[in-house]
C-alpha cells in the first residue's frame, strides 16, 4: 500500500488537528516533525485528560524519545513504514511483550504481558509511536464507557454524555484529537457504539479479516478487531497495515488484502445502498430519524441509487448474538469469577453471571445456526451493494442515566442502546458507523453502512464518498 | 425451550454450570437473559440433525474471494 493522497487545503496551525493521512504524510515528507506531532498530541492530552478521562496510561517520556528516534531515522533517510513517527495510542487490550495491558481491569491491572497482538505488531511496523494507553469498558464488556476501577470516560461533545463502549477512550480521543487514530474492538457494537456517539468513523471488520491473536478475548466467536478515526481514508490506511492472513489466529482467512486506499477513490455512482423496511427504522429517536433521512438524500445526490430492502427477522438474530456472547464471555472468566468475583466492577460481574444461566443445547444451537441465518442474509442483500442504517436508536445517553452499576435495569438498558449492533455481530458482517449529523443539542450522530463478509472495500468506497460530500466528519468538539 | 426462564430454573443452571450465588441474583439473572432466549426460542429446536457450527465459514469464506472487476 503506498500513501498518496490528495493535497491538504491547508495545514492546520496544530498539528494534532490533521488527519491521520496528513500528519503521515507530512511527516515522511520532513514537512513536520514526529517530535511536533507527538508534542501536539501530548499538549491537547494534558489538557483534556483531566476532562475526558480518555487515557488509562500517558507515557510522554517514552513517546518523545521514541519521536526522537524517528526524527533521527529519517534524517538519516531510513524509512521505517507508512506510518513512520506517527504518534497513535490504542484500546488497551492489545497486548505488547513486557508491558502491562489492563484490560481496563482491576484483575490484570499488574500483569505484563507475555505475547504481542498481531494487528497492534503490524501497525507498529509501520513506524508509530505509543502514547500510552486509552480507557475501556472493564473487559470489553459493556456498552457506555463506564468503568469502576478507572472511572467513566467522558463525552468531548459533552461531558455529562457517555462515549459510548467498550473502546471508549478510542471514540473520545480521536473525537478530542489526541491521537489520529485508535484501534478498537467490536464484539456487540463496542468500536460502532462510541464511533456514533463520539461524532468519528469506526470500521467493524470481517470476522477473520484482523488477527485476534494477542488481543484480549471477549467472545471467540464474535471478536473483531478493527480501527477508529477521524476519516474513512484513515481507517483505510490502518485498515490496510493490519489485514491479512495470520498463522497464529488460524481463523483468519487467507485471500489477498484489497488496496482499502484506492477503494476511498471510489464513487456512490454505480453503487446501491438499501434501506431495511422494518426494525432498523422503528422507535428511532426524532433526531436519529431526520438524520437516517438526510443521508438517504446525500447519497442519493452523490449517485447512489437507494432502494427498500426486507431483512430477515433481526429479533432472531440479536437474540443468538445474545446467547453466544454471554456463554462464551462467562466460560473465559469463569476461573476469576469462582476466584475473586469481588474485583469485578457491579455491571461486569453482573453480565458474566448471567451467561451461567443459559443451556448448553442453546449455545450450541445458537452457533450452528450462524451458518443459515448468513445465507437468508446474503439472499436478502444479493441486489444490493450495502444496507444503511442507524448505529444506535438515540444518540448518547448522559452517563447518570446509564450507570445501573448491575441492578435489575442494567440488563435492559444494555439491550437497548446495542439493539442496531447486535445482530451484525451475529453474522460477523463489516460495517462502518460514519459522523452523519448532529442533534439541536449538538450530540453527533452516526449511521452504519453494513456490508457483505469480507466487503471493507465496498464499506470504504461509500463512507468515503459520502465524506467528501459532507463535513460531519471534520467537526471538532469545542474543549470542555 | 420455553420463551421464559424462571428464577428457578437459573438458579438450577447456574448451580450446575459451578456458580454459587444468592436466590435474589437468579431473579436479575432471569429476568436480564430472558429476552434474549425468548427471541431465539423461535429458532432453537428447530435446527436440521447435520448442522454444525462450520456451515457458517462454508458460507462466509467465499465471499472473500477476489470478484472479476473488484468487489
Amino acid at each position: 500500500m503506498s500513501l498518496s493522497l490528495r493535497p491538504s487545503a491547508g495545514a492546520p496551525a496544530d498539528p494534532a488537528l490533521m488527519t491521520l493521512a496528513e500528519a503521515a504524510m507530512a511527516i515522511r515528507a520532513g514537512v513536520l516533525s514526529s517530535r511536533e506531532a507527538t508534542e501536539a498530541c501530548l499538549a491537547r492530552i494534558a489538557r483534556l485528560q483531566p476532562a475526558l478521562n480518555a487515557f488509562i496510561a500517558i507515557e510522554p517520556e517514552a513517546a518523545l524519545a521514541a519521536a526522537d528516534a524517528a526524527d533521527a531515522a529519517l534524517a538519516q533517510g531510513e524509512v521505517k513504514g507508512l506510518l513512520h513517527g506517527l504518534p497513535l495510542a490504542h484500546k488497551d487490550m492489545f497486548y505488547e511483550q513486557g508491558r502491562v495491558s489492563t484490560c481496563g481491569s482491576k484483575i490484570l491491572r499488574d500483569t505484563v504481558a507475555t505475547t504481542n497482538s498481531t494487528a497492534l505488531a503490524r501497525i507498529k511496523a509501520a513506524g508509530t509511536v505509543r502514547l500510552g494507553a486509552l480507557h475501556m469498558v472493564e473487559f470489553a464488556y459493556g456498552p457506555t464507557g463506564h468503568n469502576a476501577h478507572f472511572g467513566a470516560a467522558r463525552n468531548p461533545w459533552n461531558t455529562a454524555h457517555v462515549t459510548g463502549g467498550s473502546s471508549s477512550g478510542s471514540g473520545a480521543a480521536v473525537a478530542a484529537r489526541l491521537t489520529y487514530g485508535a484501534l478498537g474492538s467490536d464484539t456487540g457494537g463496542s468500536i460502532r457504539m462510541p464511533a456514533h456517539f463520539c461524532g468519528v468513523t469506526g470500521l467493524k471488520t470481517t470476522v477473520g479479516l484482523v488477527s485476534r491473536y494477542g488481543a484480549m478475548p471477549l467472545s471467540f466467536s464474535l471478536d473483531t478487531i478493527g480501527p477508529l478515526a477521524r476519516t474513512v481514508e484513515d481507517c483505510a490506511i490502518l485498515l490496510g497495515l493490519m489485514a491479512g492472513a495470520d498463522p497464529l489466529d488460524p481463523t483468519t482467512a487467507t485471500a489477498p488484502v484489497p488496496d482499502y486506499l484506492a477503494a476511498a477513490e471510489g464513487r456512490l455512482k454505480g453503487l446501491t445502498i438499501g434501506i431495511p423496511d422494518a426494525f432498523y427504522v422503528d422507535d428511532l429517536d426524532p433526531e436519529v430519524a431526520r438524520v437516517l433521512d438526510e443521508t438517504i438524500a446525500t447519497l442519493k445526490r452523490g449517485g447512489a441509487r437507494i432502494v427498500s430492502v426486507s431483512l430477515p427477522d433481526q429479533m432472531k438474530l440479536s437474540g443468538a448474538s445474545q446467547v453466544v456472547l454471554n456463554c462464551e464471555a462467562s466460560a473465559s472468566h469463569k476461573p476469576w469469577l469462582l476466584e475473586r468475583p469481588q474485583d469485578y466492577g457491579p455491571q461486569i460481574r453482573s453480565r458474566l453471571e448471567n451467561g451461567f444461566a443459559i443451556p448448553a443445547v442453546t449455545y450450541l444451537e445458537a452457533l450452528r445456526w450462524r451458518g443459515p441465518a448468513l445465507a437468508a442474509h446474503l439472499a436478502a442483500v444479493a441486489e444490493v451493494d450495502a444496507v444503511l442504517a442507524p448505529t444506535a436508536p438515540m444518540p448518547a445517553p448522559t452517563i447518570a442515566e446509564t450507570d445501573t452499576d448491575g441492578g435489575p435495569g442494567a440488563e435492559a438498558m444494555i439491550q437497548r442502546i446495542t439493539r442496531f449492533t447486535r445482530p451484525v455481530n451475529y453474522l460477523g458482517l463489516p460495517t462502518v458507523s460514519l459522523p452523519c449529523g448532529f442533534t439541536r443539542t449538538g450530540l453527533p450522530v452516526g449511521l452504519q453502512v453494513i456490508g457483505r463478509p469480507f466487503a471493507e472495500a465496498t464499506l470504504i468506497r461509500i463512507g468515503a464518498a459520502f465524506q467528501r460530500e459532507t463535513d460531519f466528519h471534520e467537526q471538532m468538539p469545542e474543549e470542555p | 425451550m420455553s420463551q421464559h426462564l424462571s428464577s428457578e430454573d437459573a438458579a438450577a443452571i447456574i448451580r450446575a454450570a459451578g456458580l454459587d450465588l444468592p436466590a435474589s441474583d437468579a431473579a436479575r439473572i432471569a429476568s436480564g437473559i430472558s429476552p434474549g432466549l425468548a427471541a431465539f426460542s423461535a429458532v432453537a429446536g428447530t435446527l436440521p440433525f447435520d448442522l454444525e457450527p462450520a456451515t457458517f465459514l462454508a458460507v462466509q469464506r467465499p465471499c472473500a474471494e477476489p470478484k472479476e472487476g473488484g468487489q
